[in-house]
């Protein structure tokens, strides 16, 4: 396992060989990035890790914001008059939905609508970044990582999972809504999306593919495992 | 012996109240569209100057129409209900031969149902915030929820004019659609707020409101709690907004049953009527007598100026001539009385007069 191969330190990537200057570092950071995650979604573990993560983070989502809950049973779909022409239709907030459809399946009732998609790219986001940080959790020599940073940043993810809610969220826990709190719920949302992308770049550009490829052993599916 | 208190001066109320009766009208408001709002012939005390209303609203969260009123309802048989418990709280009227509920869990995510009753147009309205639910006559036009909040209370607006109509206040003030609208009144009916199983009992052929709403909403999630049992929200604790004026004498979310009119405001803690079957009180300087149902577990409130005495009886409320009446009928002045949480009336009528 390689631990210096390249030079680099944590927290140098945008000066490594490929980074000249500031684009050079932009382009290393990014180049490093989008390796970082390709990597992490072709490896056979770590995809798992980004898949388990997103489908339970989408669904702890959705339960969130109210759009999966538990129904009055039976089975059917309810479309709305004109699903198309309501897709873009806010409800309690800028980012809050109105449904399209119900899905009534058995105990459980999902109310379709953007949210879904919303609450999928936060998923994935979450999803990628816990995903990475299982890769630099595995194998940390040879990603020169601190691994807990894609840990952390997907806490404010997990908290805009209420942002959607709007104040419909402060009642369920019993607080009093004041103009402060209402503007941090609408940017709630917004600003978990930058940390979460802010987050797999910082992680991101620290690894070195090559290394964790040559590095990653069993974990990876033979040569697609190589950058 | 009910406790009183009671806070006299209704300085603001009678000032506004005497404006209101200078412009007292039947006419309608005839706004953009061709629609028709409907008058009261006396207007209602409001707390606050009619701008300073505007000036107190908050955003709830949604925009304007965010929360879709239901505007071609339909009905199904009780035998067709499968999506009610019997303590499930429901919204009833019986008008001119229609009888019809409401189920809270559907309004809770509308909150306005342009409807009909016997061929009157009319709107049911529910605040989940405040806990009430009032009945006006909507003439041609319709009302939709503006997604702005006063007191805690919905604003509604009327699509003729756009103008604000918060609900408990149900009078119109200024708002960013209608800058300077006529200081009036709507007209109201009673609903009554009910289980179920109390109002199936009563009016086995009611027809209740339909889950087939035109929009895929999943009725049996109440994003502010639960009423069957009380829950969440409807359980205790703050308001979501701080209400106009704080009144701590009683929790915020205790049940009152409030009537106001021109003369000012009063109110009877739910549960003291309940117990009590009969109180007496004052609203402005009119002594009122307050009933309790327990058809449906509501209260009236009753004009009573000569202070004649009634007495709650097994079958009923027996009058000063041995005479018993059903608690709806007695031949007194009813005035439109309703549910409401303790902060939402404090916060609109500070000067209530307040019986247990």
């Amino acid at each position: 396992m390689s631990t210096s191969e390249g030079g680099d330190s944590p927290g140098e990537a945008g000066g490594g060989p490929d980074g000249t200057g500031d684009s050079g570092g932009l382009r290393t950071t990014l180049t490093r990035t989008r390796a970082a995650t390709a990597l992490t979604l072709r490896r056979r573990d770590s995809l798992s890790v980004v898949t388990g993560v997103t489908v339970i983070y989408l669904l702890g989502y959705l339960w969130a914001v109210g759009d999966l809950a538990p129904g009055f049973g039976g089975y059917g779909l309810v479309l709305a008059a004109d699903p198309l022409g309501g897709l873009l239709r806010t409800t309690s907030g800028p980012l809050s939905f109105a449904p399209v459809a119900l899905v009534r399946a058995g105990p459980l009732a999902y109310e379709a609508s953007l949210n879904t998609l919303v609450g999928l790219g936060l998923a994935l986001l979450v999803g990628l970044n816990l995903g990475l940080t299982y890769l630099t959790r595995k194998q940390p020599a040879a990603c020169g990582l601190r691994s807990s940073t894609g840990v952390l940043a997907g806490v404010p993810a997990l908290l805009s999972g209420t942002a959607c809610c709007g104040p419909v969220v402060l009642v369920a826990l019993g607080l009093q809504a004041s103009g402060v709190i209402l503007t941090a719920f609408q940017v709630l949302l917004p600003a978990a999306v930058l940390v979460l992308v802010g987050s797999l770049v910082a992680v991101g550009r620290q690894v070195r593919p090559e290394a964790m490829a040559a590095a990653s052993g069993s974990g990876a599916r033979g040569s697609d495992n190589r950058e | 012996m009910p406790r009183l208190t009671r806070r006299r001066t209704l300085a603001s109320l009678a000032s506004l109240g005497a404006a209101a009766l200078a412009g007292c009208t039947t006419d309608a408001n005839t706004g953009g569209g061709g629609g028709t709002v409907p008058a009261a012939d006396d207007r209602l005390p409001l707390p606050i100057e009619p701008p300073a209303l505007r000036d107190a609203a908050v955003s709830g969260g949604p925009g304007k129409d965010g929360i879709p009123s239901i505007d071609e309802p339909s009905f199904v048989a009780p035998a067709e209900v499968d999506f009610l418990a019997d303590g499930d709280p429901v919204f009833g009227v019986a008008r001119d031969g229609v009888t019809k509920a409401y189920p809270q869990s559907i309004l809770a995510q509308h909150e306005i149902v342009n409807d009909e009753l016997a061929g009157d147009p009319v709107s049911v309205t529910y605040c989940p915030l405040t806990g009430t639910v009032l009945g006006f006559d909507r003439g041609a036009t319709s009302f939709g929820v503006s997604g702005r909040l006063v007191n805690d209370n919905l604003i509604m607006y009327d699509r003729a004019t756009e103008t604000w109509w918060p609900q408990i206040l149900a009078t119109a003030v200024p708002g960013p659609w209608n800058a300077e609208p006529e200081t009036r009144s709507l007209r109201e009916f009673r609903l009554v707020w009910t289980t179920w199983e109390r109002w199936r009992g009563q009016h086995p052929e009611t027809r209740v409101l339909s889950r087939d709403t035109g929009s895929p909403r999943n009725y049996a999630r109440d994003p502010y709690g639960d009423y069957n049992p009380r829950e969440g929200y409807y359980a205790g604790g703050a308001p979501l907004f701080p209400p106009l004026r704080e009144d701590d004498r009683y929790g915020p979310k205790r049940v009152v049953m409030g009537a106001r009119a021109p003369e000012g405001a009063v109110a009877f803690l739910k549960d003291g009527l309940r117990e009590a079957g009969l109180l007496s009180g004052q609203l402005g300087d009119v002594p009122v007598l307050a009933v309790h149902d327990p058809r449906y577990d509501t209260g009236y409130v009753y004009r009573n100026p000569d202070e004649l005495a009634y007495e709650s009886v097994d079958e009923g409320v027996e009058g000063p001539a041995g005479i018993t009446y059903a608690p709806d009928r007695l031949p007194l002045d009813r005035i439109h009385t309703f549910d409401a949480m303790w902060f939402a009336w404090a916060g609109f009528y500070p000067e209530t007069d307040v019986y247990e």
